[in-house]
């Protein structure tokens, strides 16, 4: 089948997707033991009896766990339950030492949340949760030719899973989805975010079935994905697979896949037939998981301001068109780095997200730098700004003044005056250069005098080129025609 | 001397030293009981004279200093060895220090050896240990019990004043039982679980066993600290009770109500019966009253114990996979195979039959048929023990239907093994405290016994009740 065959086959199908995210919690320590959580440390470093599985040791719950999870939960508007117990999900890995992972499958943390997305239409849609739990992660397995290696500093990192129902239909959703969620969990503190080193990784299920019907069709899980645009491909390239399977008159089996980052493409792992019986069992060594009214109020009263409504105050407050807003509170630092920007801007807001989302993101994606270490700061683009709004400088060299800021870490008035920028807006100072340049061209002041308008332009550009630009070019023009107008008479 | 607190009072009176009374424990010890795995000789002697010139000094930290223990293999020590009498861990030195071993160590004891016990505490006759069996020091055709076997025969053979075993389903009541000694399993949750080798951690509890009540309330006033390394203990303090234990007499028996199921002793061989009811009547003699009770669902308790207790075990011991530590065998070298090669030939076979029954019955169609089910009855048991407490203070059981078996009688006839365990289950599978008293002789001179079953918490209680029975039989400390 060709892509254009395909594609038009393709649109007989529609695309039922469901995501499951784990991301690690940002706690100092383990979920059971004071090993510290770091992917920043020598290799089974940060290791001890509990998270090695010696024999004798017992977990004992990290109380930041249950509150970060218990804040995630209420900020997708999930019901946490007042009692919930952990299980023993059990498998044999090496990099899994217990030989079982501690995880809640009978009754999770919380269930029946949301959150809501823009879709294709630009409608708000709402996606929703099933439930979110606590569990563990395992350690790292190497594969070195012959040998495995086994680093179990990441074992025992307390994770969430957050399941969420089948409510998507195509890979842009569930990528604004996994953003979405991405981005409540860095407002919230609860998750450091860094997809590189793992934090926020996502399996994804998909299913298609004709349009019309609404018998579902059998589901793949593609596993174990950690960038937003591997999920987008991910889906898109298993529901082409799906198609074609179906369009050939075969069909899907319930399989579990993997994604290769190289191709691009899904591969087969397991088929349902070899699944694991996990032999799910209440963890004897771990009570219940109570939690209080006081504590739920407490979390509450400690949420931040979460991306949507922090979104819609950025439409209310500064005037910004809501695509400006959705760029800039999908990181909070982002965010705040506006806010502290227009805080001592003197003009438009519009005007600092303008600056913000084209030329400080172009360089930060650039170069791969976190707006907290940007090294043009809030205050210094602010300063910036307040120099082309007082006309100290023009837009076009504004632009040039920021390149070599983020270049060379400088403040604004710095390189202004390194580059010896300054807008000359002084009128009887150019009043005085533009009747000497007048002088200094008889024929021309003649010829435009008995009537050649457009050389007016002539005039005003000798003033620029005289003051290698720095002639604020609105009072130069008026100057000029000032001094000319004289002559008229 | 055989307990803790004569042995204490002649280091305090100066009679004798720690090194001393360390020595004739060590020239007590006979090889061919088999009661130890490991002795720790240069470290007992080391901490004994660390004990002698402390009490030199005239420094007094506890009941326990200078005095001569065993640890059950099952129970972790830093830097010395701890098998769990299994050949998967034949190699494996601990990285830390378990609570147990701690408490023992800080009151300033000396630790003798870690001793024998049936492989991970699966078995009740300390015949499945891959270091060979246990004899019974008082007669050597007989077993020890078990699973803590090791514990018993040391006290016994008087190479150890107090041992630490653990008890699951019956394994420090049993052997203390066969061995005319005192066993007490706290209340689960009373004593911190953190390095004690998981059996099943739903049922496993520390247990002291002893030549008296009084030394055993000596030895639990050091484990019941609280210990944030185990999140299933529960903080009730720390116990205070040998000043009590010491002031109490045969009178404390007035007024105390006894509850009697007549059915469990109408199970018992002749012999055994007829010690169980002289118990009773020395009760009664001392103003107690017998209350008949009713524990209906107690029949189920062997098989619903056999589900949850391998169940949780297959779990527990899935670390044992020959990779992280221990035994480990590999011809080549293949992840799979590693695991079935390892596990095959480093667990025994009672151990694999347990690990495959608790599998089973956790496996996907199976679950609500078994373990779920098995749940159930546990919480029906407990009830039944809630409704009886409401017209008693103490249950009194047999430990066992009869004295001490002969070796070998074990692996005849396993299911009838795992019957024997009938009096002892409840007790783990409702987490109440059982204290195995040592009470008369067999037709075959071997030692009888009872038990005593305290509410859930009540162990000071209980312990009141044993010391006075004790003092009842005529034993001063």
């Amino acid at each position: 089948m060709n892509s254009t065959e395909l594609n038009s086959k393709r649109n007989n199908y529609v695309a039922v997707i469901g995501l499951e995210v784990h991301a690690q919690l940002a706690t100092q320590t383990k979920a059971w033991c004071h090993c510290e959580v770091t992917a920043h440390a020598l290799e089974n470093t940060k290791v001890c009896e509990v998270c090695s599985a010696q024999p004798g040791t017992l977990p004992v719950l990290n109380k930041k766990v249950v509150e970060f999870a218990s804040k995630m939960a209420m900020a997708t508007h999930c019901k946490i339950n007042d009692l919930s117990f952990f299980d023993r999900k059990n498998y044999f890995y090496p990099d899994l030492p217990k030989g079982y992972q501690i995880s809640q499958f009978e009754t999770p943390l919380a269930q029946d949340g949301y959150v809501e997305i823009t879709n294709a239409n630009g409608e708000l849609k709402k996606i929703r949760i099933e439930r979110i739990q606590i569990e563990e992660d395992t350690g790292k397995s190497t594969h070195e030719g012959e040998m495995s290696l086994i680093n179990l500093n990441r074992a025992g990192t307390p994770l969430i899973e957050i399941v969420g129902k089948p409510d998507i239909e195509t890979a842009e959703e569930a990528s604004s989805y996994l953003k979405q969620l991405h981005s409540i969990l860095t407002y919230l503190g609860v998750c450091h975010g860094n997809l590189q080193e793992g934090n926020f990784r996502c399996d994804v299920n998909v299913s298609i079935h004709k349009k019309g019907t609404n018998v579902w069709g059998t589901r793949t899980e593609t596993k174990n994905l950690n960038s937003f645009k591997h999920v987008e491909k991910a889906i898109e390239n298993e529901i082409e697979r799906q198609v074609e399977i179906l369009e050939s008159g075969e069909k899907v089996i319930q399989q579990t896949l993997g994604f290769d980052p190289e191709t691009l493409k899904v591969k087969v792992l397991r088929t349902k037939s070899d699944a694991h019986d996990y032999r799910y069992f209440p963890e004897p060594d771990l009570i219940p998981l109570v939690i209080t009214e006081q504590e739920k109020t407490k979390w509450m009263n400690e949420l931040p301001e979460l991306p949507k409504v922090k979104q819609e105050r950025f439409v209310q407050d500064y005037s910004l068109p809501v695509y400006d807003a959705e760029v800039l509170t999908a990181d909070k630092n982002l965010a705040h780095y506006f806010e502290q920007v227009v805080k001592n801007y003197k003009g438009e807001p519009k005007k600092a997200s303008n600056w913000i989302m084209v030329e400080l993101l172009r360089l930060l994606n650039e170069f791969n730098i976190d707006v907290q270490k940007s090294p043009v700061s809030d205050f210094e683009l602010a300063e910036l700004l307040n120099a082309v709004f007082e006309g100290k400088i023009s837009g076009k060299q504004a632009k040039d003044v920021f390149i070599k800021m983020f270049d060379e870490k400088k403040g604004a008035l710095e390189v202004i005056k390194e580059l010896g920028l300054v807008q000359i807006s002084d009128t009887s100072a150019l009043k005085e250069l533009a009747e000497k340049l007048v002088a200094a061209h008889p024929t021309q002041t003649e010829q435009y005098l008995s009537g050649k308008d457009r050389l007016f332009g002539f005039f005003v550009g000798l003033v620029m080129k005289e003051t290698k630009g720095q002639a604020n070019p609105q009072v130069a023009n008026d100057v000029m025609l000032e001094v000319l107008n004289k002559l008229k008479k | 001397m055989k307990s803790i607190y004569e042995a204490h009072l002649a280091l305090k009176n100066k009679k004798m030293s720690a090194l001393e009374l360390l020595e004739s424990c060590l020239s007590n010890r006979s090889e061919k009981n088999n009661a130890f795995i490991s002795v720790t000789e240069d470290r007992a002697k080391s901490e004994a004279i660390k004990a002698d010139e402390k009490i030199a000094r005239g420094e007094w930290t506890s009941y326990l200093q200078g005095i001569p223990y065993s640890l059950k293999d099952l129970f972790v020590t830093e830097g010395l060895r701890t098998t769990a009498a299994s050949k998967i861990l034949y190699n494996y030195i601990p990285p830390y220090e378990g609570f147990v071993a701690s408490a023992f160590k800080n009151a300033g004891a000396v630790l003798v050896g870690k001793v024998s016990l049936d492989e991970f505490g699966m078995g009740s006759t300390n015949e499945n240990s891959a270091f060979g069996p246990v004899l019974n020091p008082l007669n050597a055709t007989r077993v020890p019990g078990g699973s803590s076997g090791g514990s018993a025969a040391s006290i016994a053979e008087g190479s150890s004043l107090v041992s630490m075993g653990t008890d699951t389903g019956g394994s420090s009541r049993l052997p203390a039982n066969f061995c005319g000694i005192v066993g007490f399993k706290p209340s689960y949750g009373r004593v911190s679980r953190f390095g004690q080798i998981a059996y099943a951690s739903s049922l496993d509890q520390a247990s002291p066993m002893g030549n008296s009540v009084l030394d055993i309330g000596i030895v639990m006033e050091h484990l019941s600290k609280k210990d944030p390394h185990d999140a299933s203990q529960v903080n009730l303090g720390q116990m205070k009770i040998v000043e009590d234990l010491l002031k109490i007499d045969g009178e404390y028996f007035k007024g105390k109500k006894i509850g009697l199921c007549m059915e469990l002793i109408d199970g018992c061989k002749e012999d055994v019966k007829k010690a169980l009811l002289q118990a009773l009547d020395l009760m009664k003699n001392n103003g107690a009253t017998i209350v008949n009770i009713e524990l209906p669902h107690l029949k189920y308790s062997v098989s619903s114990y056999y589900i949850i207790a391998t169940c949780e075990a297959s779990a527990n011991l899935s670390r044992y996979d020959g990779i992280h530590y221990g035994y480990r065998k590999s011809h080549n070298g293949q992840l799979e195979d590693t695991y079935k090669e390892s596990r095959s030939l480093g667990f025994g076979e009672e151990v694999k039959k347990r690990i495959l029954l608790g599998t089973y019955s956790l496996s996907s169609g199976y679950y609500d048929a078994y373990y779920s089910k098995a749940c159930k009855v546990r919480r029906l048991i407990a009830q039944d023990f809630n409704h009886a407490f409401l017209n008693c203070d103490v249950i009194f059981s047999p430990v066992c239907a009869s004295t001490a078996f002969e070796l070998g009688e074990g692996p005849k006839d396993p299911v009838q093994m795992y019957m024997n365990d009938l009096y002892t289950i409840p007790a783990n599978l409702a987490g109440l405290p059982a204290l195995a008293l040592p009470f008369g002789n067999g037709a075959d001179q071997m030692p009888t016994g009872f038990q005593l079953i305290g509410k859930q918490f009540g162990d000071e209680a209980l312990l009141k009740l044993g010391r006075s029975f004790e003092v009842l039989t005529g034993k001063k400390f």
